[in-house]
């Protein structure tokens, strides 16, 4: 009898625990819920009000889902079944869509702002390093090549934005910090500083580059090349401090608009097509593709044009969706054989889209009456008319915002995370120091945005004395602002790489910075 | 013979000039490093700078006691008391939501979600860290706000559907208005975004966390007769207890700064809260640290005046807050740490 009424009382306490271990299940599904609602609401809310999906006919969803829905989730189901097909898909669609966004983005900026300020940057900031590299191969030394292209690309840099917008007032503030600091000593505070600030700054930027080139070269060969060289530097940086952009610019002018638009979009992306192709295949295969990618986008250009075209926008897509899209699509149909069906993602997408498109424009169905219209992107703000309203002018600003601080923030970022991650010590002082670092940025990631905010507005306003509403102290201070998140983020994709593949580089006597350079990089790069 | 020699100093040269250049790259890669020292160091140099103009015609007592927030009127009056009180509605209005909510996704993601389910429902948690905090403001002041106060309808099913039907038009979604005094400008709406912003915060390190805790510990108490209930609550989160703690200062730290949300959804009226009735604090309008910086920077966009320099005391009183949680959060993870 006992044991009985003990094994029941058992089992109740079974169950009772068992309900209780229900209930706080539910209570946890429950509290993932709330999230996920949450963010269905935000978004079904906005999506309601902006798209009004309730005003579109049946005939309209018909169409929308035969043309776009039904392929493209049934072009889905069949790529998730082979690995092979849904990594081409992916890659096809990064080179579709990343190029289209990118090229747009470039379009419209340089719009904003004529292509002919930008060309003679490229010109300049390019044709430094190129040189380097050039002399580099004339001398059979190639393993200069490497830090002499990055200080020449920094130099080209300083020069191009100007040694007016970064040297001099970084000089004057400095100079007047120095006097503030003086001005406490009454007999140095009123002695005039004798250096004239206009000289000082060409000093600078003339004579580093030309003693830094001396130094390197001091204990080579031969004389006459050594000579050349520091002359060539000397020449370059008082032609580039004196302001080589504005002799150059009014040649470039004399181009006409969309040659400046290709020139600006078309070299990275033909620089980079000619790299990746050299170091998969070989030099001339490199030329070869390059000048294919050349050739093509001036057919396209001269097509255009004989059909009295603006062939602005076409060039630039030609270069930044074209090349791309060829190159990736190409190789994978051509090396890819499991894969190769995958290309075709994009061009469903694409595909689904244009056909809709034209049957809704040839039916007339109605569809739904949105906001969300081709005017929302190419006009301006106009309070009076919301249906003429537009975001055009904020959208530019932004992209140049935005894009001018991932130019700034994300190779410093990166350059932090490779630092703090493969680098710095875990003992002496610099191992403190490294340890002081992390724990900076930890407190840094933590930072209000506004704090940040009043940085920019102190950095640049009071102490450089810039103008206000400027892209670049916007760009800089928000790339204050994401350089935590971008280091750690880094850092985690450092962490990713094994050891053994360090392990391996060393062991074939690879240097640290080789290392890092043609073994951490390019695993981590996708990561970062 | 000199063809060798030449070799070898060459070669020389070359390992010579390969050293110089790693030394080159690692002082490159610690100047890129150094450069976030140089951004805190510009921050406090920036804020205190300015603070300190500041505290010459502001006593630092009468800041930091004043029950008087209004630098714009013709009769100033620089107490922070206001501002600060406005920011901890928010913050505790935000941790109400979000520590809870946030601790049992972690807690579900962790012990008793399967791998498919948390491979999709953590990306989807952590899309809302990545929402531009305008949009949250939009949303609160927007659709948030009326909602409290009317309630909403949703019909179920499109119009084509019900249109030729009649019948079914009655098939609507309707939530009464749970908070009908609630001002168009409000520190409830405000706090619940913000609160909903920060979920995946506490969520993503929490479960960080609760997974870093071996699965032996876990067998072990599974082999005693625990159920999934007592090995959760009792072994799994006690032993993930700084990790929980430092995401909940972290979350909290975020919620103190957020700026956008309350600036769209919570007013700008600073006021000091009502102690008896609590819940009235959250249906009023309020004015928070960040919002009234957002005011001077808007009002006062260039001179030098003592509001303007007053955005900058604030902005020091609330740098020194959020390095002080991150350092407590920071300190208390790395205290309680337990080592495995």
């Amino acid at each position: 009898m006992a044991t009985e009424s003990e094994t029941l009382q058992h089992s109740g306490r079974f169950r009772l625990s068992a309900l209780k271990g229900k209930l706080f299940e539910a209570i946890l599904v429950v509290a993932t819920l709330v999230g996920l609602v949450a963010l269905v609401m935000l978004f079904g809310f906005m999506f309601v009000d902006a798209v009004s999906p309730g005003s579109a006919s049946a005939e309209w969803y018909l169409l929308f889902f035969a043309t776009l829905v039904g392929p493209v989730s049934a072009f889905t189901l069949y790529s998730r079944r082979h690995p092979a097909v849904r990594s081409a898909n992916a890659r096809a669609s990064a080179a579709v869509f990343g190029g289209l966004a990118l090229s747009l983005a470039a379009f419209v900026v340089l719009r904003a702002m004529s292509p002919y300020g930008p060309l003679t940057y490229v010109v300049t900031v390019g044709s430094l390093p190129l040189s380097v590299a050039v002399y580099g191969r004339y001398a059979e030394e190639t393993y200069f090549i490497g830090p002499a292209m990055v200080l020449a690309t920094l130099l080209a840099v300083v020069w191009t934005l100007g040694s007016e917008v970064l040297l001099t007032p970084l000089l004057d503030g400095i100079f007047e910090l120095g006097v503030q600091l003086l001005g406490g000593v009454p007999v140095l505070g009123s002695v005039p500083v004798p250096v004239d600030r206009g000289l000082t700054v060409t000093a600078i930027a003339v004579g580093v580059p030309t003693l830094v080139a001396a130094n390197s070269l001091l204990r080579r060969q031969r004389s006459l090349d050594r000579l050349l060289v520091v002359t060539a530097v000397l020449a370059l940086s008082a032609a580039g401090t004196t302001g080589l952009d504005g002799l150059l610019r009014p040649y470039l002018e004399t181009l006409s608009a969309w040659v400046a638009y290709g020139g600006v979009v078309g070299t990275p992306v033909v620089g980079t097509l000619a790299l990746v192709v050299t170091r998969r295949r070989n030099v001339r295969s490199g030329l070869v593709a390059a000048g294919a990618a050349v050739a093509g986008s001036l057919l396209v250009a001269v097509v255009a044009l004989t059909v009295s075209v603006n062939p602005r926008l076409l060039v630039v897509l030609a270069l930044g969706v074209g090349v791309p899209t060829v190159y990736v699509v190409g190789r994978t149909v051509l090396t890819d054989r499991d894969g190769r069906v995958g290309v075709a993602g994009p061009f469903i997408i694409i595909g689904g889209i244009l056909l809709g498109a034209y049957i809704d424009q040839s039916l007339s169905v109605t569809g739904p009456d949105t906001w969300v219209t081709p005017t929302l992107l190419v006009e301006s703000w106009d309070g009076l008319f919301p249906t003429e309203a537009g975001a055009y002018p904020s959208t530019v600003g932004s992209i140049m915002i935005v894009g001018l601080m991932a130019l700034m923030a994300f190779p410093i970022g990166t350059g932090a995370a490779i630092y703090l991650e493969e680098y710095a010590p875990d003992s002496g002082w610099q191992g403190k120091l490294a340890g002081v670092i992390e724990l900076n940025i930890a407190n840094l990631a933590g930072v209000p945005s506004v704090v940040y905010g009043l940085l920019g507005l102190a950095l640049f306003q009071n102490f450089l004395d810039y103008a206000p509403g400027l892209v670049f102290s916007a760009s800089v201070t928000l790339g204050f602002l994401i350089l935590p998140i971008v280091i750690v983020s880094a850092q985690e994709a450092l962490k990713s790489v094994p050891d053994s593949l360090r392990e391996a580089s060393y062991g074939m006597g690879a240097s640290r910075w080789q290392t890092v350079r043609s073994v951490v990089l390019p695993e981590a790069v996708p990561g970062i | 013979m000199s063809q060798e020699d030449e070799t070898e100093l060459s070669l020389l040269k070359r390992s010579e000039f390969v050293r110089r250049k790693e030394r080159l790259y690692r002082r490159l890669l610690a100047g890129c490093a150094l450069l976030t020292i140089a951004v805190t160091v510009g921050i406090i140099m920036a804020l205190s700078g300015q603070a300190l103009t500041f505290f010459d015609s502001v006593s630092p007592v009468d800041f930091l006691t004043g029950q008087d927030w209004s630098p714009l009127s013709n009769e100033p009056a620089y107490g922070v008391l206001p501002l600060v009180s406005g920011t901890l509605v928010v913050v505790v209005g935000s941790a109400v939501v979000a520590l809870p909510i946030g601790l049992g996704a972690a807690i579900y993601l962790s012990e008793y979600a399967n791998p498919r389910v948390r491979a999709v429902v953590k990306p989807m948690l952590e899309i809302l860290a990545g929402i531009p905090t305008v949009v949250y403001g939009y949303f609160a002041l927007v659709y948030l706000t009326p909602i409290l106060r009317d309630g909403f309808s949703l019909p179920v099913l499109p119009a084509f559907v019900t249109d030729p039907l009649p019948v079914v038009s009655e098939f609507t979604l309707v939530i009464p208005g749970l908070v009908p005094e609630i001002n168009t400008f409000n520190a409830l709406s405000a706090s619940l975004v913000v609160g909903v912003m920060i979920i995946p915060m506490v969520s993503s390190i929490s479960e960080d966390a609760l997974s870093a805790v071996p699965d032996s510990l876990r067998e072990a108490a599974y082999g005693l007769g625990s159920t999934k209930f007592d090995v959760s609550t009792k072994v799994v989160v006690p032993a993930a207890t700084s990790g929980i703690v430092s995401s909940y200062v972290l979350a909290l730290s975020r919620a103190i700064g957020e700026t956008m949300i309350v600036v769209m959804a919570a007013g700008e009226s600073p006021k000091l809260p009502t102690v008896p009735n609590i819940f009235e604090n959250f249906t009023e309008s309020i004015e928070t640290m960040t919002v009234a910086m957002v005011n001077i920077a808007q009002a006062e966009s260039l001179g030098e005046t003592v509001a303007y320099e007053s955005m900058f005391a604030i902005g020091l009183t609330l740098f020194a807050l959020t390095l002080t949680m991150n350092y407590i959060a920071e300190r208390i993870s790395q205290r309680y740490r337990e080592e495995y």
